[in-house]
């Protein structure tokens, strides 16, 4: 069947309206690329279809293009943009009814594939826009179909008509993603790149972090359930860093094969889940120190935190944390050789100031941590601005710039207590976080990433020392509430935006087979086989088909509760064979019904006349109406 | 072969469909009569939803999974919308005029709804005729059938159906309507003209008025395009008619003994041809069957339908 130009219009719209959120995501040259293409081949195309040797060519160098600019890696990039190249070029052949629904179809895929690569808040609108465009173009070649344009139906009905379909079709969709069973590995293929955001990562070098620390978007949210801890004492360890080349610090990788080291905790205790935003490592964050590992999760020798499985998803972890009294109280020799080691001719001056300030000190190690402290506090400087270190960065940051921020305090800060003779080590992780009043719960960004320093003390074990609270305690602790103070405050939507956030990620982004048993166990199911939930959910399918049903044949239900009682009254006198003919005037009605059933002809007329006087004649107060429907709804006949 | 198979079948199946008896009308469609299959489209659309659903499992993206899950669940609703559209919606009335054998019969429909819901795209097939069908009462749906013999036409059924909302499924009910349509003879298409000579009565008594205007009257629907006064209405801006005292004409005897050397049928198609000469010269006729009392003498389309009717329904010889 040939399609018309409207029809036309329409399929190349949906096809824009679902490709938009993909080309948003793609890289943008290829975007670009993309859309130029598919504007050029619509246009080009559309008086009639390119003949088929150029489509074939066309395809081919399409394929041949996409796989240049993303550099021969195949993997879902580049199937993405692949999948974007070919939907650009299908309107080149789209003649015909089929062709245009095929190309509907296939445009589909459009945001489908956008929520693999991006499942934030505008792909989820531009992907909502772009379904339903399609299902007004669906709609409208229905009509084609039929030979017969619907016509007198303006577009904002035919869009209103969509979202009814997908609206009502809701429950069955939310009962069937509770319930659908889930797989808990992928059946094939690993995500080459997933939905993650480079957070923390393993290594630190200078320079390393700006990108991070100007990135706002949540790292982490938190629950406590019972005490919350100061944000001040919210510093939320992530990779231990021991080795040191002279630039760049990295964790060394048989420390993860250690068993956690002996900790004695004190009295306070906090429990608390976390949701970890997708990073793509392993490595999860805990307030110091985590008492245990929950399931899924394996504590290292130095209490690192690392998952069985990459973080490629939203995940949440429940985890007890418990302040150290003793942090490994005894250092084995192999351990604390490490925490000493130093790279071989670098940093000649900070080298010599440690070994004046040891013989000052004799072998009291806090004297000097303390010394160190001071001399930061009194002589530096916090910022962002750091040119790029030469090849004793140490020395270069502590004689000359004496500014800068948390790299270099806690980097200068562990190479100086090493050059004195005690052991140290960098830690790094996120500090401090923002309290949402709606929801209450805390965010930690990816903003607030800090490093710090773990000194190891005689008869204390490793005790945390933060230089970089030395200097600017506020840039550290600082809070939304601070920054927010200075511009509009912005706060109540800013908090209401990612409340509603955490709703979604709580109810779709994070739900997963072990959430999904997690859930049934709430309703008394213990334990549950395939068998037992493919039962449950057809079952609750099929009443939610059966709702469904219900709901479309009862929502075109009069509105006007004056109407409808009074077709309700009507309805009653059916059983007896009185009912209105559609034709017949109210009064003429009840008189025959007074006729024949004289037991209540009094009442009914006298109530058909208040109708009519209300309907047609007088316009009377709420309060009259409402009396009038009550004694409709009271009458029987 | 396989098309013969596939017809057999398709009997067998229609056999099955409701409604199983020819009913009258007016007819509601109710749920049990209403029947919905996905269609080509919708089939594929299906895959594709399986399709994205699967590689969301696998990848364990919660919102794709969720977009192939309304996707499907806009899909469900689009097919009972599809039932709704159907179920609920009465048949009030069906009429034809009657047409000669060969020419298409302009079956009329008129449908009307139980509830208020609100129904487009309905569409009407009748063989090879498709209408569309609307609610509003403004029009009514009009099928062209084709005739082929005269006498009753029994009808076949008739499809109502649907492609809304999204063409995923089609929602289709049977109209299978008692009602018997007449179809006259198809008329000799170059007859001769009227018999000169007249009956077996004698002498036609001859029209005393002769060619005097009686009086003036007002146009009737029906009237003869040539018994206009143009003049004296033009004058009045009302179309007027001259009414004479009698038709001028002579009275006509049209007899089917008469006709004896004829065929069968081909007798059939020649008075039916005269009937509708003698109507266009505006003569009063009599026709003459045999076993039948004498209709007219008389003139108009009453006349005219009574006449043509007994003809359509004289029994069918085959063969002749």
């Amino acid at each position: 069947m040939a399609l018309d130009v409207a029809g036309r219009r329409w399929a190349l719209l949906a096809m824009a309206a679902c490709l938009l959120p993909l080309l948003l995501q793609l890289p943008l040259q290829i975007a670009l690329a993309i859309a130029a293409l598919g504007v050029a081949i619509s246009t080009l195309s559309w008086r009639r279809p390119l003949p088929g040797w150029l489509r074939f060519l066309l395809a081919g160098a399409v394929i041949l293009l996409v796989l240049t600019m993303s550099r021969y890696s195949i993997g879902r990039d580049t199937g993405c943009a692949l999948l974007a190249a070919m939907l650009a070029i299908k309107p080149s052949e789209t003649t015909r009814l089929r062709d245009a629904r095929s190309l509907v179809g296939f445009a589909l895929f459009g945001p489908f594939a956008t929520f693999l690569l991006d499942q934030g808040p505008l792909s989820l609108t531009l992907a909502l826009i772009g379904v339903t465009f399609a299902l007004l173009a669906l709609q409208r070649f229905a009509d084609t179909e039929s030979g017969l344009p619907v016509t007198g139906v303006s577009p904002w009905r035919a869009t209103l008509s969509v979202w009814r379909l997908i609206a009502i079709g809701l429950p069955l969709a939310l009962a069937a993603f509770w319930l659908f069973p889930r797989v808990g590995s992928p059946l094939w293929g690993v995500p080459e790149r997933s939905l993650a955001r480079p957070g923390l990562s393993d290594e630190m070098s200078p320079g390393g972090w700006l990108d991070l620390m100007s990135d706002d978007s949540p790292a982490l949210r938190v629950r406590f359930s019972g005490a919350e801890p100061q944000p001040s004492q919210m510093y939320w360890r992530g990779p231990v860093l021991w080795n040191f080349d002279g630039r760049t610090w990295t964790q060394p990788s048989w420390m993860r094969g250690l068993p956690p080291a002996e900790a004695p905790r004190a009295a306070a205790v906090w429990d608390y889940e976390m949701e970890i935003e997708p990073t793509d490592r392993r490595q999860l964050v805990a307030l110091d120190l985590p008492t245990a590992a929950p399931d899924g999760t394996r504590l290292s020798g130095d209490y690192g935190l690392y998952a069985e499985r990459p973080l490629s998803a939203l995940t949440r972890w429940r985890v007890r944390s418990s302040p150290p009294a003793a942090f490994e109280p005894r250092l084995n020799v192999l351990l604390r050789q490490s925490a000493l080691r130093l790279p071989e001719g670098y940093n000649p001056r900070t080298l010599a100031l440690a070994r004046q300030w040891r013989s000052d000190a004799g072998s009291d190690d806090a004297a000097i941590v303390q010394r160190a402290l001071r001399w930061i506090r009194a002589d530096f400087a916090y910022t962002l601005e750091t040119p790029l270190p030469g090849r004793n960065a140490v020395d270069e940051f502590l004689f000359e710039q004496k500014a800068g921020y948390c790299e270099h305090f806690s980097s200068s800060f562990v190479v100086l207590m090493r050059a004195a003779g005690i052991p140290a080590r960098v830690v790094t992780g996120y500090v401090g976080g923002y309290r949402n009043p709606i929801g209450n719960y805390w965010i930690v960004r990816r903003q607030d990433a800090h490093a710090w320093a773990e000194v190891w003390l005689q008869g204390r074990g490793w005790v945390r020392v933060d230089p970089t609270a030395a200097v600017a305690p506020e840039r550290i602790y600082d809070t939304l509430d601070d920054r927010a103070a200075a511009l509009v405050d912005l706060r109540p939507v800013w908090n209401t935006g990612d409340w509603l956030r955490r709703g979604w990620n709580d109810l779709v982004l994070g739900f997963d087979a072990t959430r999904q048993e997690r859930m049934l166990r709430s309703f008394g199911v213990a334990r549950l086989k395939a068998g037992d939930l493919v039962a449950m959910f057809a079952l609750l399918a099929v009443l939610a088909l059966g709702w469904m049903a219900w709901l479309i044949a009862h929502s075109e239900r009069e509105r006007d509760p004056l109407l409808r009682a009074w077709r309700r009254l009507g309805s009653r006198y059916a059983r007896y064979g009185l009912q209105r003919e559609p034709h017949e005037p109210a009064c003429d009605w009840a008189e025959r019904v007074a006729r024949q059933r004289p037991q209540n002809g009094e009442a009914l007329l006298a109530l058909t006349r208040r109708f009519a006087e209300s309907r047609y004649a007088v316009a009377d107060d709420r309060q009259q109406r409402r009396d009038l429907v009550r004694a409709l709804k009271a009458h029987r006949p | 072969m396989a098309g013969a198979r596939r017809q057999t079948l398709w009997r067998r199946l229609q056999a099955w469909a409701r409604p199983r008896t020819p009913e009258a009308l007016p007819v509601a469609f109710d749920r049990k009569r209403v029947y919905v299959l996905p269609t080509r489209f919708g089939m594929f659309f299906a895959l594709l939803i399986v399709a994205m659903g699967l590689g969301a499992l696998n990848y364990n993206n919660n919102p794709a999974l969720l977009l192939a899950l309304l996707l499907a669940g806009a899909a469900m609703a689009s097919l009972i919308t599809a039932h709704l559209q159907l179920s609920g919606l009465v048949i009030e009335a069906l009429s034809a005029e009657p047409v000669a054998a060969g020419e298409p019969l302009l079956l009329k429909l008129r449908a009307g709804a139980r509830d208020g819901r609100r129904r487009l795209g309905l569409s009407v097939r009748h063989g090879d005729a498709v209408a569309r069908l609307s609610l509003d009462g403004s029009d009514e749906a009009v099928l062209p059938v084709p005739t082929e013999r005269r006498g009753w036409l029994d009808l076949d059924r008739i499809r109502i159906s649907t492609l809304r909302p999204l063409g995923l499924a089609t929602a289709w009910a049977w109209l299978w309507p008692e009602q018997a349509l007449l179809v006259y003879p198809a008329p000799e298409t170059q007859g001769p003209p009227l018999p000169t000579e007249l009956g077996d009565s004698g002498a036609a008594r001859l029209n005393p008025a002769g060619d005097d205007v009686h009086h003036l009257r007002n146009y009737r629907r029906g009237d003869p395009q040539r018994a206009v006064a143009w003049k004296p209405s033009a004058r009045r801006d009302t179309l007027l008619v001259r009414e004479y005292e009698q038709p001028r004409s002579a009275e006509v005897v049209l007899d089917w003994q008469r006709l004896a050397p004829l065929a069968y049928e081909p007798r059939i198609r020649r008075l039916a041809h005269w009937i509708d000469q003698a109507e266009r010269e505006n003569r009063r006729y009599q026709l003459r069957l045999p076993g039948q009392p004498a209709l007219g003498p008389a003139q108009g389309a009453a006349h005219r339908h009574a006449c043509l009717r007994a003809l359509a329904l004289l029994p069918h010889i085959d063969g002749a």
